[in-house]
């Protein structure tokens, strides 16, 4: 499904504060796996998650969708991956604020020019999942954040990606919330078959999951 | 995609309606007031200009050459008739009036003034250019002894209707003649030279009392609406001293530039302050929405996307400002088209401008039209540069951030 | 605007008008040899006494045929005091050929009507009037000066005769149809005219350049009425920009606001905070703008706009001078800094209620 091979990052490089975020990273997750990317604050499981998404560049090295290599493609190219076929959930939830709970859900299927009656089909789907159905017509900065983050989820998942890409999703939320998502989140990859990559330094989101894939300073431990 | 775009520009116009209002206001009042002096501007000139063709030049008038120069009878037309006809012969040519003048004294039993008796077939010159509605007092019944006297040439002459008044000038024999008529019609033409010192009578009584063939005139005029009329009528009689409206009315002919002028710096400014409002809402509402941007890139949004949604939220706000501009500019435009601006407390001097004393707007497509443009052009351009913040955005610097 | 206006009455009064003008009552109105001033020597000894005054002459106006052998024109033949007429109006100053101070037979003639007379410098012309008696008089002039004062009008129907001369053919001593008088400063003019008034015999009236440019006069009130009108769209067009400033400036300080308001900082407060941040905006830019601006207007005083032909077109209006003047006027500059200040803190208010209206949580909350 996603195939990483020896993916090098480097942050101001050529400067004195160099950093390398990515090490030599080689990786490959199957279709349906529910994994997690871990390791200590700045170990570079978010700059991972990123290169996986196609939204932060790498300086060498391949990343595989599929059969198709997805890292030097061009910008629009990138933005046809990320739409089409990467699903995001975001530590700060990111929901677009001048839009609805149901638009916000609704919004890549829209760009993807998904049929209207199909778009409300699959909101209530998977809002009544997410158990978010009463707060289709409410707006983001209204909404507790659990119920945003479960918007974001539902935004993610609505437009059957092949994989959703999960950075910290829990940083924001309690135990019960906490709790709550990752049982969601599961059920999701069960039900729809999906591919879910977190990264996320949780001890509870580590648990949950069936793989872990630590890093280390850039490094695959 | 489109639909969506528009959507989202829209709930982001709304979302921030209190400044969007604002925006709109500023917009539509400027434009309202901007549409209403363009108006009034254009309306004094075309006024002017209009009475000024009707009650002398017409859209050409062919003189004898010398005459202009000197203003002396003796460079007169002869064959006055036949220029007439072979005139009338001329397609687009509506009417022709031909004028007898001579310069000389007016009198009144207590002051004197520099004036000219102008011979006209009064007929000819109401279909010329409905030369009754500058009939001020009186009618244009003269009678054999009756004659139109200038307003302002009354006024200095301390004349009323009935009064009678001397005229005093040389003859074609070079001997000194005078002629009394009585005042039957004072004139208002703003037209300053027949205002200010003309005296109008009978061609043939004219052309008796100058001694000269009741064939012969001084000036020919022409009204036409076709350009092409105008340079036959100058190629067909090069024997003359033809000239065109601009030609002889060059200070109108100035005025009415430097109006357009006036109206065009006010016009340009206008639309640059408003193109500056709309730069500074669309700037912040842009900076305040980065991470949004950012957000909807790292969704599957495209830049293109992004710029089609700024430049529609642009244009809302130009295009409201534009409608309700529109709506209060022409709801100006027509009262005071109607109504007009009533500047009768200045009379005195608005006649020695040759102004009447009510303006009167004229309302003009090109008005609304050209504004719309500018709107549109000042909306467009405005997000360029907020946009270029955005162009090289990278999404994974923004999301990030704490909501 | 101001500087064109000043332009124009300068010219107008300073080529012959004169900032003011002694008349029999009626003159003005019903004209004529019935109303003339017919003791000049009594009003001179009045206005030599006056403080203020600067010069005086009188003037008899009449108006006759002119003609020599091929061409007549009608003529305004005034008798003058060649020598006073210099002090008071620009008459010597608009020489353009022979001599100005004439005496005998001689005139002194505008150099459009000379033209129309096919006259040139000791041509003889006659002339056809009437007497101050309302005799007939006929006498034959020589032409011994032209002169060219750029108002159309009055270069192409004046001429001049020494009173001497003039006085002898009209029966004109003593005699005036005005007294034309100047003053030290034209702002004074109507407190002087008071005081003359007062003085005067009772059948004599005081006319200030305001009553006898009444056209000229309202003609500019009517300019500046637009000009006013054009300045108050480009006020409101300002206003509104900063308007929109101000409040995109406060809008997008909503939360910060929200969050200075749930640590018990007071709306008053807040309101206080915006009216200071604008009073040092605005004058700040006071201070940039205003010397700036004040510059310019200085500038372009002491070098005047120039469009070549102007005067050519506008001559008939008392425009006699290519240049567009502007005046450096300190008034004009600290009103129009005042309105712009005042507009500025005007602008505020708004932005101030807009702020007022969310409570902390709200505020907070905005996006």
């Amino acid at each position: 499904m996603i195939k990483l091979q020896n993916i090098q990052k480097y942050f101001y490089k050529g400067e004195p504060r160099e950093v390398h975020a990515l090490n030599d990273i080689s990786l490959t997750i199957k279709k349906g796996e529910f994994l997690a990317l871990t390791g200590s604050s700045g170990c570079g499981k978010t700059t991972l998650l990123n290169a996986i998404g196609v939204l932060d560049s790498i300086d060498s090295g391949e990343i595989y969708l599929g059969n198709k290599e997805i890292s030097q493609l061009t910008k629009d190219e990138k933005t046809d991956i990320r739409l089409n076929d990467i699903g995001f959930v975001f530590q700060a939830y990111n929901l677009v604020p001048v839009l609805n709970v149901r638009e916000n859900i609704s919004f890549i299927m829209k760009l993807q020019g998904t049929a209207q009656e199909i778009i409300d089909a699959r909101v209530i789907e998977v809002a009544n999942i997410l158990e978010i159905q009463d707060k289709l017509d409410s707006l983001p900065s209204l909404l507790s954040g659990g119920q945003q983050q479960r918007v974001a989820v539902a935004r993610a998942v609505a437009s059957r990606p092949k994989i959703i890409l999960a950075d910290e999703p829990t940083a924001n939320l309690d135990s019960k919330n906490s709790k709550a998502l990752m049982d969601m989140m599961r059920e999701l990859n069960r039900v729809e078959d999906v591919t879910i990559v977190f990264a996320s330094h949780d001890e509870f989101v580590v648990n949950s999951v069936d793989r872990v894939i630590k890093l280390d300073d850039g490094k695959l431990l | 995609m489109y639909k969506t775009i528009i959507n989202i520009a829209l709930k982001n116009a709304y979302l921030r309606k209190s400044r969007a209002i604002l925006l709109i206001l500023m917009i539509s009042l400027s434009m309202g007031v901007m549409l209403s002096i363009e108006g009034l501007y254009d309306g004094l000139a075309a006024n002017m200009i209009d009475k000024s063709k009707r009650s002398d030049s017409g859209e050409i008038s062919i003189y004898a050459k010398e005459y202009r120069e000197n203003k002396d009878m003796k460079f007169n037309i002869k064959n006055t008739q036949d220029i007439i006809t072979e005139l009338k012969s001329i397609d687009g040519v509506s009417s022709v009036v031909s004028r007898f003048s001579i310069q000389g004294l007016s009198q009144s039993a207590t002051k004197s003034y520099p004036s000219s008796l102008v011979g006209v077939d009064f007929e000819d010159e109401e279909v010329f250019g409905k030369f009754s509605e500058f009939v001020e007092v009186g009618d244009l019944n003269l009678g054999k002894r009756g004659c139109a006297i200038g307003k302002e040439l009354a006024k200095n002459l301390k004349l009323h209707l009935g009064s009678k008044v001397i005229f005093t000038a040389r003859d074609a024999h070079g001997d000194i003649q005078s002629i009394m008529f009585r005042i039957k019609a004072i004139i208002n033409s703003t037209n300053i030279t027949i205002d200010n010192q003309t005296i109008f009578t009978n061609k043939s009584r004219v052309l008796s009392y100058a001694g000269v063939a009741q064939n012969t005139s001084t000036q020919i005029a022409i009204r036409t609406a076709s350009n092409s009329c105008i340079t036959i009528i100058k190629d067909k009689f090069q024997n003359y001293d033809a000239k065109d409206f601009k030609e002889l009315n060059p200070m109108l002919k100035q005025m009415q530039d430097m109006m357009k002028i006036f109206n065009k710096v006010t016009f340009f400014i206008v639309m640059f302050v408003v193109f500056i409002g709309i730069l500074g809402v669309m700037y912040v509402s842009i900076l305040d929405r980065v991470r949004e941007f950012g957000i909807m890139l790292a969704l599957g949004y495209k830049y293109t996307y992004i710029r089609t949604q700024v430049i529609f939220e642009a244009l809302f706000l130009g295009l409201g400002g534009f409608v309700f501009g529109s709506i209060l500019g022409f709801i100006l435009l027509y009262i005071l088209k109607h109504h007009g601006l009533d500047l009768s407390k200045f009379a005195d001097g608005m006649a020695s401008f040759g102004m009447a004393n009510i303006l009167y707007a004229n309302i003009k497509l090109i008005y609304f039209t050209s504004s719309f443009f500018a709107i549109i052009f000042a909306s467009i351009l405005s997000v360029f540069l907020p946009l270029k913040k955005i162009k090289n955005l990278n999404p994974t610097e923004v999301i990030k951030a704490d909501s | 605007m101001n500087g064109s206006h000043n332009s124009m009455l300068k010219n107008s009064l300073e080529v012959y008008t004169g900032a003011m003008a002694i008349y029999q009552k009626d003159y003005r109105d019903e004209g004529g040899y019935d109303y003339l001033i017919y003791d000049n020597a009594k009003i001179f000894t009045i206005l030599e006494k006056e403080n203020g005054v600067k010069e005086f002459t009188s003037r008899v106006e009449t108006y006759g045929i002119a003609s020599t052998d091929d061409e007549s024109s009608a003529m305004m033949l005034t008798g003058i005091d060649f020598k006073k007429e210099s002090k008071i109006s620009k008459l010597k100053t608009a020489l353009k050929s022979g001599i100005y101070d004439s005496s005998g037979a001689c005139l002194y003639m505008g150099e459009s009507l000379a033209k129309k007379l096919s006259l040139k410098l000791q041509d003889e012309v006659s002339f056809v009037g009437t007497a101050i008696d309302y005799s007939f008089v006929a006498d034959i002039f020589k032409l011994c000066g032209t002169f060219k004062t750029g108002m159309y009008e009055f270069d192409s129907s004046s001429a001049f005769l020494n009173r001497a001369y003039f006085d002898e053919l009209f029966y004109a001593q003593n005699t005036s149809s005005y007294i034309a008088v100047s003053v030290n400063e034209l702002k004074q003019s109507d407190l002087i005219a008071k005081n003359i008034s007062k003085k005067l015999p009772q059948d004599t009236k005081v006319y200030t350049w305001q009553e006898l440019m009444k056209a000229m006069v309202e003609l500019m009130k009517v300019d500046s009425i637009f000009g006013y009108i054009s300045m108050g769209l480009f006020f409101l067009v300002i206003f509104f920009v900063i308007m929109i400033y101000g409040f995109i400036n406060v809008s997008s300080r909503i939360k910060e606001f929200g969050t200075l308001k749930s640590i018990g900082i007071s709306d008053r407060d807040i309101d206080t905070l915006l009216f200071y941040e604008i009073i040092i905006l605005t004058l700040s830019a006071v201070i940039i703008a205003m010397p700036s601006s004040a510059y310019l207007a200085y500038y372009f005083e002491l070098h005047p706009f120039v469009i070549e032909g102007i005067s050519e077109i506008y001559k008939d209006y008392g425009i006699i001078s290519d240049e567009i003047p502007t005046s450096f006027d300190l008034f004009t500059i600290a009103w129009n800094t005042l309105v712009i200040v005042v507009l500025n803190i005007l602008s505020i208010i708004y932005p101030i209620y807009y702020v007022r209206r969310f409570t902390p949580i709200e505020a907070m909350r905005h996006v």
